[in-house]
């Protein structure tokens, strides 16, 4: 039952992608105006050399073939606007770094919005409760891009800690695993609190304590694993924004990443690098997604996550 | 209504009437460029109260026409969201069954894409048509407004559903349905002014959200055009302007300060519209 389960959420995830695939292909067939249009006149002879070449001179349902052929190859043909590169050297190259970008940022999230969380559960209505509720609704008000502008200016141009842009060492991706990290912990500090204040209340926690419980092993036992239910729900959404936040942060930082290379293939009407990425993002979603909904079948065996 | 929601419907009447007067206020024109005073600090005080920019053009006034693009995208945006969730998930509670399910797995499907990603590929393909849309009277901007309402109709047809599918059991329409009434009279008469108090909830919601897309795309560069302004197109200037000599702080702050302000005041509002008074 399972595994059947599971299959199917893999198909429909297959099915998903080929969707995509499917409908950034005809809108980027549609655009009027083809990627060899410059400012120069090119010669008719030239021309039809170049779209022969790309496989632009076939009918439509031709192309879309081999475009469904090689996307099961994993190739995406040859980037419109970096001349001998292929888009899956691109993504191949920009993919590790986005995914460990997205990774520690995710990662920095948890280590701090769970505890902060907690202790703000624990400690309601006092001064950390009332701290890390501020915090939070000043972090969510904030985009990311202003975050990572304060960031640069305070500790890069003026204290001078860390490098402002760029990659080399890992001491450059500092800031924009905080500044990707930082509105996401926040929404996680904002769930875990709200979740251990119900356990907290209820007649199980009150019946642990009366038994003598450890404060440690209480919240680590009967608060804390209850509520991190909703936060393992809210990691697929977790990692859609995250995503999201990669193209601004990338920007920002100068990093050569997945996201930095979609927004300039967008600009640049790079189609063939605009709808590899937008594979590859589909994909990265519903695997996240569906790692999250395991998880979380793991955790609260109630859930029908599966089903 | 709590000191919080007070607080913010205060800075949000203010931020509106700001907007709405920054034609008639005493200011700089917001596109007015002169290079003698590129990159002045702000005073405070005299004529470049907020300072200027890399062109000499001056902070508080483009920041206040800013405000107008920003936050009539957000109004407009959430409309268009709301126009097609409402009318979406009112019609999948209230027939239910298999068109119901249907819907559903119609939303669930769009949920499980990265829609950002798949607006911000539109957005692309349809530069190429700037010279037909403009022939159409069609700008980037309103194509900024289909793509939001593309975004965010989602929850808010979820939310209007779950609330449908609640009014459906109640007796006066279980009452209409005996007497013959059909799906658009319930729909129209029992059905949406109900819905009254979730569609404040989610204004509230989504408002701050458009909001931000707004400044997310004109941050990449696929939003707002100049010579037009908005908070995101000022933010990305300031964090392009960006370098170790010059700290130009002050770039940056004024429309990172204004957004922040209007987000922080919405979403103190909405918390205050939730909870029960």
């Amino acid at each position: 039952m399972r595994a059947a389960a599971l299959l199917s959420r893999v198909g429909a995830l297959l099915l998903t992608v080929l969707a995509v695939h499917a409908a950034a292909f005809l809108l980027a067939r549609a655009a009027r105006g083809g990627p060899f249009d410059q400012e120069r006149e090119t010669r008719p002879e030239l021309r039809r050399a170049l779209e022969q070449h790309y496989h632009l001179d076939e009918p439509l349902a031709a192309q879309y073939a081999r475009s469904l052929w090689n996307l099961a190859h994993g190739d995406f043909g040859p980037s419109l606007r970096y001349r001998g590169v292929s888009v899956g050297e691109i993504l191949a190259q920009s993919l590790p770094l986005s995914l460990a970008l997205g990774a520690a940022a995710l990662l920095f999230a948890l280590l701090c919005g769970v505890p902060a969380g907690l202790w703000a559960a624990t400690q309601r209505r006092r001064a950390p409760d009332t701290l890390v509720l501020l915090l939070t609704t000043l972090l969510l008000a904030v985009p990311s891009f202003v975050l990572a502008a304060a960031a640069v200016l305070a500790f890069s141009f003026t204290l001078g800690w860390l490098p402002p842009a760029g990659t080399g060492s890992p001491a450059h991706l500092i800031l924009p695993c905080l500044c990707l990290g930082l509105p996401v912990a926040a929404q996680i500090a904002r769930l875990t609190r709200s979740g251990a204040l119900e356990i907290l209340h209820s007649d199980a926690v009150r019946a642990a304590r009366a038994k003598g419980l450890p404060r440690a092993r209480l919240l680590r036992r009967h608060v804390l694993r209850p509520a991190l239910v909703p936060v393992v729900a809210f990691l697929g959404p977790a990692a859609a924004g995250l995503l999201t936040g990669s193209l601004v942060i990338e920007q920002v930082f100068a990093l050569p990443g997945l996201g930095a290379h979609f927004v300039q293939a967008a600009l640049n009407r790079d189609y063939t690098l605009a709808l590899g990425a937008t594979v590859t993002y589909t994909l990265l979603l519903g695997l996240c997604t569906l790692a999250a909904d395991l998880l979380l079948a793991r955790l609260d065996p109630r859930t029908e996550a599966l089903s | 209504m709590s000191r919080g929601a007070r607080f913010g419907l205060a800075v949000l009447a203010l931020l509106a009437a700001a907007a709405l007067l920054a034609p008639l206020l005493p200011l700089p024109d917001p596109t007015e460029v002169r290079f003698e005073r590129s990159l002045e600090p702000p005073s405070w005080v005299h004529d470049p109260v907020l300072g200027t920019d890399l062109k000499g053009r001056d902070i508080l006034s483009r920041t206040l026409h800013g405000a107008r693009v920003s936050l009539l995208a957000g109004l407009l945006g959430t409309a268009i969201a709301l126009a097609v969730g409402i009318p979406y998930g009112a019609l999948a509670g209230l027939r239910g069954g298999r068109l119901d399910r249907v819907m559903m797995r119609t939303a669930d499907f769009f949920e499980s894409l990265p829609l950002v990603v798949m607006v911000l590929f539109l957005l692309s393909v349809a530069q190429a048509y700037r010279d037909e849309l403009a022939a159409a009277g069609l700008s980037r901007t309103h194509l900024f407004f289909t793509a939001v309402g593309l975004l965010f109709w989602l929850p808010t047809a979820r939310v209007t559903r779950a609330e449908t599918l609640r009014l459906r059991q109640a007796p006066f329409v279980q009452a209409a349905r005996a007497q013959g009434a059909g799906t658009p009279w319930i729909l129209r008469r029992h059905v949406l002014p109900h819905l009254w108090p979730s569609v404040l909830a989610l204004l509230t919601l989504t408002v701050p959200r458009v909001i931000l897309m707004e400044a997310f795309l004109s941050f990449l560069g696929l939003g707002v055009e100049p010579p037009a302004v908005s908070w995101g197109l000022l933010a990305s200037e300031g964090i392009a302007a960006l370098n170790p000599l010059v700290a130009c702080w002050w770039l940056i702050a004024a429309p990172s300060f204004a957004l922040a302000l209007t987000l922080l005041a919405l979403q103190l509002v909405g918390e205050g519209l939730r909870q029960p008074t």
